[in-house]
């Protein structure tokens, strides 16, 4: 027989942890920004962003894409740290033991709360193994001028980390289509280190998004 | 505090309120002491009226799982908290904003909606037994906003 009462723990139900609402919270006196356990928010002024593309590719020429990977796999690694974190705290469960729904649902929501635009995931190459990831929106296409190739590399970075760190292999995410080249979305496919190294180089001779995964799968 | 009213003080950054923005802040006023005792009887009542939800609801999916039937119960006390809480504001859009929008996702994939449309039926069946015919005027709609994007996700356009 269900009992309400023991439904209610602590009289409380843990909902959506990532809320804007309810998540970023600020002591403007002190000029801070901070996320609803206290940890410190930065607004990144769009400037900024331009500004790092110009300086890399003053600086670095080609490899300007590289230094932002390496940059988004840093932030990655820490960002799933501290998502992971923050899940186990408020849900008060491992995150091993959370419905997969649940988390990639929180990671939806945080993404969109943080500003860095909608993400989706499908999961329907999930049984060939690959894990394909849309975002719309984001920061870091839109500030990319004149781009002839994908240019989310701070994304893809992430997304490299995070879904490595989640499935405990090591995976490479690469970019196919980017909102900077006009394209709907930034779509991203994330799979196997060595499975992927094919679709970097039918991404830097131009093949479309379909035309790449149908050739991943053969 | 509904939407309304906030960015009327916002937008008031430097005047006074005009006379039709303090009409509208006057009715909101005096429709709180009934939104406040609809909001204190919700709260008060909540496990009762919930477990007497649950127990027609293990009647009437005796076959379906426990864990699947407090999923959904679980879920309809968040949907009641979030709406008490619209509706004592008078503020629709937070409801959408901060639960349905994540709320409906995740519903979706377990594919409860049978079981979810006998809950709300009993839910409204319990709430005409404890709340007054104004209090019902007042949180039924935030209730039914919830109610829809559920029961029928599919038909519903949520803020994600």
């Amino acid at each position: 027989m269900i009992s309400i009462s023991d439904l209610l723990i602590d009289n409380r139900i843990p909902s959506n942890y990532f809320a804007s609402d309810t998540y970023v919270k600020g002591d403007l006196e002190l000029g801070l920004l901070e996320n609803r356990r206290g940890d410190r928010l930065l607004a990144l002024p769009s400037t900024l962003i331009e500004g790092m593309y110009a300086g890399l590719k003053q600086e670095t020429g080609q490899a300007s894409g590289m230094v932002l990977f390496n940059c988004g796999l840093w932030w990655g690694k820490n960002f799933y740290a501290r998502f992971c974190e923050e899940l186990t705290e408020y849900y008060r469960t491992a995150v091993a033991d959370m419905p997969m729904v649940e988390f990639l649902q929180n990671l939806k929501q945080c993404w969109t709360t943080h500003g860095w635009g909608r993400i989706e995931l499908d999961q329907s190459y999930y049984d060939r193994g690959f894990i394909m990831v849309k975002v719309w929106n984001s920061p870091f296409a839109k500030f990319a001028e004149n781009a002839t190739t994908p240019s989310c590399f701070l994304e893809s970075g992430v997304l490299t980390s995070f879904f490595s760190q989640l499935t405990g292999r090591d995976l490479k995410c690469v970019q196919t289509t980017c909102e900077s080249m006009g394209a709907d979305c930034n779509q991203f496919v994330i799979g196997l280190i060595k499975r992927m190294k094919p679709a970097e180089e039918m991404v830097a001779q131009g093949l479309n998004h379909d035309d790449i995964m149908a050739q991943l799968q053969n | 505090m509904q939407t309304t009213i906030e960015s009327m003080f916002d937008n008031a950054e430097n005047r006074y309120l005009e006379l039709e923005e303090l009409n509208i802040l006057t009715t909101y006023v005096e429709s709180l002491p009934e939104r406040i005792d609809a909001y204190r009887c919700l709260r008060d009542q909540e496990v009762t009226i919930m477990q007497k939800v649950a127990d027609q609801l293990e009647t009437n999916f005796s076959t379906e799982s426990q864990q699947t039937l407090e999923r959904c119960l679980k879920n309809a006390l968040l949907v009641m908290r979030y709406a008490a809480m619209a509706m004592l504001r008078n503020d629709a859009e937070s409801l959408d904003r901060q639960l349905m929008g994540w709320l409906t996702e995740t519903n979706a994939v377990y594919n409860t909606q049978t079981i979810d449309t006998v809950l709300y039926q009993l839910l409204n069946q319990q709430l005409g037994s404890i709340l007054t015919q104004a209090q019902l005027t007042l949180f039924r709609p935030h209730l039914a906003i919830a109610e829809k994007a559920i029961v029928e996700p599919n038909k519903t356009t949520v803020v994600a």
